[in-house]
């Protein structure tokens, strides 16, 4: 025995997944992660974290395509400077329309690759813990806390509903 | 009464995995004879386009005046088609509309395939395909670069934009659905699903980015979609030609897209339902609203007609009001009325519950709207260049083989990629039914009190 374990506890409802969470919480168990079939506002709330940064990707996104789809326009103008129906060789007004897809395009693409970033994905191995029945119809909670602190902790996750606790094994120090 | 209300079915997530798995199940031998027969109908349009690359464009009707006809009649209907899927998808996702969870994965579907049928129009209509890509601004040794004040090249980089975007975002949100079909099945398609799921597992912090991103691309997508069929709108608008130099083309185009995409949800959703057995998960209630939205975007559409003919008449050019009394009363006059009958009178019916209700009457209009809102495009595209100046110089576009041959073959193109989809990936998607359950068994309550 090295002095932690992992408690693995299956929920048939999100809002007891939740309860669990923020139970553990304030029993000062921080190394918790949850199993969810769809995304949940409740469990969400129960973390208290700060917001995805997968905004900050978008918007750096957006950023670097807005000024790409200027530098496109406005260099490829005046590389190739032929005046066309007497307008002026730069003519911004025209050019906001590709500055627009650009930035779209690029803000996009940032933000499902912030997507994959944070949520480390490809991910090649199985999540411990992971339980087929945690992509269809039940929401799992891991926790990994002290050997001590086992008994205490699946009575809390037992109050919040749990249809079972398992002791997933002893992890490593 | 109450053996009654017992026997109303209230699914649970169990129920909607169920149901939408049974679809993904090792298809038939009609199934195989469906898209074989789609996949013929490819092979004819591609043979087709075959000739008309070795012949040059002197095989199509295309001829002086009338150079853009059906190909970009096609583009046009085609993006039209794909506008509903992300005004679905993203715009009321934003919206938190309740009934979209039903039937936005088969809209976003439908976007993608149509949006990549619609690129190949551009490239089918070049006399010269293999130099497509001199539309992209690419360094070369002459300096030559595309005119970024021409709507052609706006349009270029629109729809790649839109094509882009919109296959990220089902992308996005099929991984979940492709993480549960992965563990529900076994041998290849658990590798195959394994691979396309990138090893989604629903952890907390999976779910805290997956919503954050799902909800900025959402948020991306709707102004990218309003764009979209402004700029190919701008392709006619910016023209100095009577019938398409018009300032009301966006909101126009934008209109007329929703409303034709929305028809042809139902046109796919409506047979879609009844042979993969999935009416207790897409409901009349789904469809309903729906029908909704193509009775509202029709309304909008019958006062753009009035609003364009009031502006000509008003502004008494005589060359406009040439070219629109030719519109109404010269030889093809009989696709105008067409398109209004379709497009204005027959969206009407909808105004009744019980049509909206009825799956086959549903269905029956939804095909009188793609044929009117085909017709439209090439009433806009084919009728104003046919007679537009000179009246010594109006000529008619006349079908030609190639031509019809390419455009069948271009329905069958875009129904072999979305029957492929819909029998091998989740079509129907399980993770927002399951977070809107609670308006599902609402849903199916209601259909059961109609029914008794």
């Amino acid at each position: 025995m090295n002095g932690e374990l992992e408690l693995l506890a299956s929920f048939a409802e999100e809002r007891q997944a939740a309860g669990a969470v923020a139970a553990l919480r304030r029993a000062q168990a921080d190394d918790i992660r949850v199993f969810a079939p769809i995304p949940s506002e409740h469990v969400e709330e129960a973390f208290e974290r700060r917001k995805s940064r997968v905004r900050l990707w978008v918007l750096l996104g957006g950023i670097a395509g807005a000024l790409s789809g200027l530098a496109i326009t406005i260099g490829t103008s005046l590389e190739w400077n032929l005046v066309a129906g007497g307008k002026p060789i730069v003519s911004l007004p025209p050019y906001i329309i590709i500055t627009f897809e650009m930035m779209v395009l690029l803000g996009g693409i940032s933000g499902v690759l912030g997507f994959f970033f944070h949520s480390r994905l490809p991910a090649l191995e199985s999540q411990r813990g992971f339980n087929s029945r945690f992509a269809q119809d039940h929401f799992g909670v891991l926790v990994r806390c002290a050997a001590s602190d086992g008994d205490r902790l699946e009575g809390l996750l037992r109050e919040a509903g749990a249809l079972a606790v398992e002791r997933v094994g002893a992890a490593a120090a | 009464m109450a053996a009654a209300a017992k026997s109303v079915f209230e699914p649970d997530y169990g129920d909607v995995d169920r149901g939408v798995l049974s679809v993904m199940a090792p298809p038939g031998i009609r199934y195989w004879l469906w898209v074989g027969f789609l996949a013929a109908l490819v092979l004819v349009g591609g043979a087709t386009w075959t000739n008309q690359v070795y012949r040059g464009l002197g095989v199509t009707g295309l001829t002086q005046p009338t150079m853009w006809a059906v190909y970009i009649t096609n583009f046009v209907f085609w993006v039209g088609i794909a506008h509903s899927g992300t005004l679905i998808s993203a715009i009321l996702y934003l919206f938190r509309t309740r009934w979209r969870t039903a039937v936005y994965r088969c809209a976003e579907t439908m976007t993608v395939f149509a949006v990549t049928t619609a690129g190949l129009f551009p490239i089918v209509h070049l006399g010269r395909p293999w130099f497509f890509y001199f539309l992209a601004p690419y360094p070369n040794e002459r300096s030559l670069q595309p005119d970024f004040r021409s709507p052609l090249v706006w349009d270029f980089f629109a729809i790649s934009t839109y094509l882009t975007i919109s296959s990220l975002f089902l992308f996005m949100g099929l991984i979940p659905d492709l993480a549960n079909a992965r563990e529900a099945s076994s041998g290849w398609r658990r590798k195959f699903y394994g691979l396309l799921s990138l090893g989604w597992h629903g952890t907390d912090e999976q779910w805290r980015n997956f919503s954050m991103a799902y909800l900025l691309m959402a948020g991306l997508a709707t102004p990218l979609v309003l764009s979209v069929h402004s700029v190919v709108s701008f392709d006619f608008a910016m023209a100095q030609l009577p019938g398409w130099h018009s300032t009301i083309f966006p909101p126009y185009f934008v209109a007329g897209a929703i409303f034709s995409g929305c028809a042809m949800v139902l046109t796919l959703i409506i047979p879609l339902r009844k042979i993969m057995g999935v009416e207790n998960l897409v409901t009349a209630w789904h469809l309903d609203n729906l029908a909704k939205i193509i009775l509202l975007t029709s309304l909008i559409m019958s006062y753009s007609y009035a609003c364009e003919s009031f502006l000509v008449w008003y502004a008494k050019d005589p060359i406009e009001l040439e070219t629109f009394y030719m519109r109404y009363y010269g030889p093809q006059g009989w696709i105008f009325w067409l398109m209004i009958f379709c497009n204005c009178v027959i969206p009407l019916l909808l105004f009744s519950p019980r049509v909206r209700r009825s799956m086959v009457t549903l269905f029956i209009i939804s095909l009188f709207v793609n044929v009117g809102m085909w017709s439209e495009r090439f009433v806009i595209v084919e009728g104003s260049l046919a007679a537009s100046f000179e009246p010594s110089q109006w000529r008619y576009w006349h079908a030609s083989f190639t031509e019809v041959t390419i455009t069948v073959a271009s329905f069958g193109w875009f129904l072999m990629w979305f029957s492929l989809f819909a029998r091998f990936m989740p079509i129907v998607s399980m993770t927002e039914l399951k977070e809107g359950l609670g308006w599902l068994r609402q849903a199916i309550r209601d259909s059961y009190s109609r029914a008794a």
